[in-house]
């Protein structure tokens, strides 16, 4: 256990390191999400409360898309030099790719979100800087990461991966989207805990399925 | 020592069948250089051999026992080199050998680190990223790879892509030492003089199977060529 801990960590930290220097993923991701933000800005300049009503909908639309972008190119440099065989050979179990792979891009979804937030605020006058909020979009990156992750190791061996991706990983999504949605909107409303618990307790359990169930499959989903 | 058997592997593409029931054994201390035409299934048998991918028939033994891909250590016994150099371009030559150090849970202490790459030719290279390395230098890099956690098995697919004459004699030299050790080592190769001077034995893989085995025992370059152009392209060799 304590082997496959640091092999895992070793495997974030190279992520990191990588996207630290070449940042692929988040010029990219913040790129595509302050766009977007300003497209919505300017579209609902005049409606003050749609805007309040739409801002759930709207932050968890930058965050998606631009993490799909992110997803597309987690495991790039791995296809690109062949070091996803390397990897095959080295680690002591294939499980470990994936969840290294989880915690870089649910890293990578919350640097996202804690940029996009304050930008959102300042572009739309209103304050997100609300516990339960960043609770609901943790649980809402972590099952978007865990679903996306495994999408991800599947598609990157494909010629089609941009286009098989999305489609993919989207149906897939439908509970991620509807809960965080839900639970976001009735925290920006004021509504008390109770009037949305049950969203926030569908995003943990498909969470912790959703990454059970893709550490138990992925040794086969990447294998031919 | 080690010995690697393949028996009776199949592998196919579709309908198009790469590895017909071959049968192959490798010993340690020996170097067995794999020859064959563009398409024969080469770099297929090393991926097979290596556990990177399934045949669809045959079984391979290691020292006797059955090797079990699904047991956590069976693939950390091969050190392999293919087409693709298996280095990350934004992690310096030494960040990358401690990486995959740290992956197979290796000791790589700083004088060893130096000694490794001092071997292959990098000892006095500035620490810059891997993606400024010329092709040659990422093949020295990606051997030293496949050599960092002592394996007992090294598959070399094409090893002299890239490398410049200094290189190909360092590799040579390379092979030479890990012999020694008792390692078991499969090349593949198009380069009939390399091999000549790195071979124990010739295996000729043709049509999905070893159509030949030749001891590499007193043969010339000409020698070499002929045979395998006998047993690769025999109608032209009859007709000429």
């Amino acid at each position: 256990m304590k082997n496959w801990l640091k092999t895992a960590l070793t495997l974030v930290w190279k992520d990191l390191v990588q996207e630290w220097r070449s940042r692929d993923m988040l010029t990219a991701m913040l790129s595509f999400a302050v766009l977007t933000l300003f497209i919505f800005n300017y579209a609902m300049e005049l409606n003050p409360a749609s805007r309040s009503e739409a801002a759930a909908g709207i932050i968890w639309v930058v965050i998606v898309f631009a993490g799909t972008l992110g997803l597309n190119r987690s495991f790039t440099a791995e296809q690109d030099q062949g070091c996803f065989d390397a990897l095959v050979m080295a680690v002591p179990e294939l499980s470990v790719i994936y969840v290294a792979k989880l915690i870089t891009n649910l890293l990578v979804m919350l640097f996202l979100t804690v940029l996009v937030i304050p930008i959102y605020s300042l572009l739309y006058n209103q304050s997100l800087f609300m516990p339960m909020l960043w609770l609901v979009l943790l649980l809402g990156a972590w099952g978007y990461s865990a679903t996306g992750t495994l999408i991800a190791g599947m598609t990157v061996q494909t010629r089609m991966r941009d286009l098989l991706l999305p489609i993919l990983l989207f149906p897939l999504l439908m509970p991620v989207n509807m809960a965080v949605v839900k639970a976001a909107g009735a925290v920006l409303a004021g509504s008390a805990l109770s009037g949305y618990a049950s969203w926030v307790n569908l995003l943990l359990v498909y969470d912790i399925i959703m990454t059970v169930l893709s550490i138990l499959v992925f040794e086969y989903v990447i294998q031919e | 020592m080690t010995q690697l058997e393949a028996r009776a592997i199949s592998k196919r593409y579709g309908t198009q069948r790469v590895l017909d029931h071959l049968d192959l054994a490798l010993n340690g201390g020996e170097v067995t250089c794999l020859l064959g035409p563009n398409g024969a299934g080469k770099t297929t048998l090393l991926r097979v051999l290596s556990g990177l991918q399934r045949s669809q028939a045959g079984e391979l033994l290691l020292d006797g026992a059955r090797l079990d891909f699904h047991q956590p250590d069976a693939r950390r016994q091969f050190g392999l080199v293919m087409h693709q150099p298996f280095l990350y371009e934004h992690l310096t030559g030494p960040e990358n050998l401690r990486f995959y150090a740290r992956l197979y849970q290796a000791e790589l202490p700083e004088a060893q680190l130096r000694q490794l790459l001092t071997r292959v030719g990098l000892g006095k290279t500035r620490p810059v990223p891997v993606r400024s390395y010329s092709r040659g230098m990422k093949q020295r890099l990606t051997i030293a790879r496949a050599l960092l956690h002592n394996p007992r098995i090294l598959l070399l697919d094409e090893p002299y892509t890239g490398l410049d004459q200094q290189g190909c004699q360092l590799l040579n030299l390379l092979i030479g030492e890990e012999q020694a050790n008792g390692r078991v080592i499969l090349a593949t190769t198009h380069e009939l003089n390399h091999a000549r001077q790195i071979a124990s034995l010739f295996a000729v893989l043709t049509r999905g199977k070893i159509a030949a085995l030749i001891p590499n025992v007193g043969l010339s370059l000409d020698d070499i060529q002929l045979r395998y152009q006998q047993i690769t392209q025999p109608e032209s060799v009859a007709a000429a």
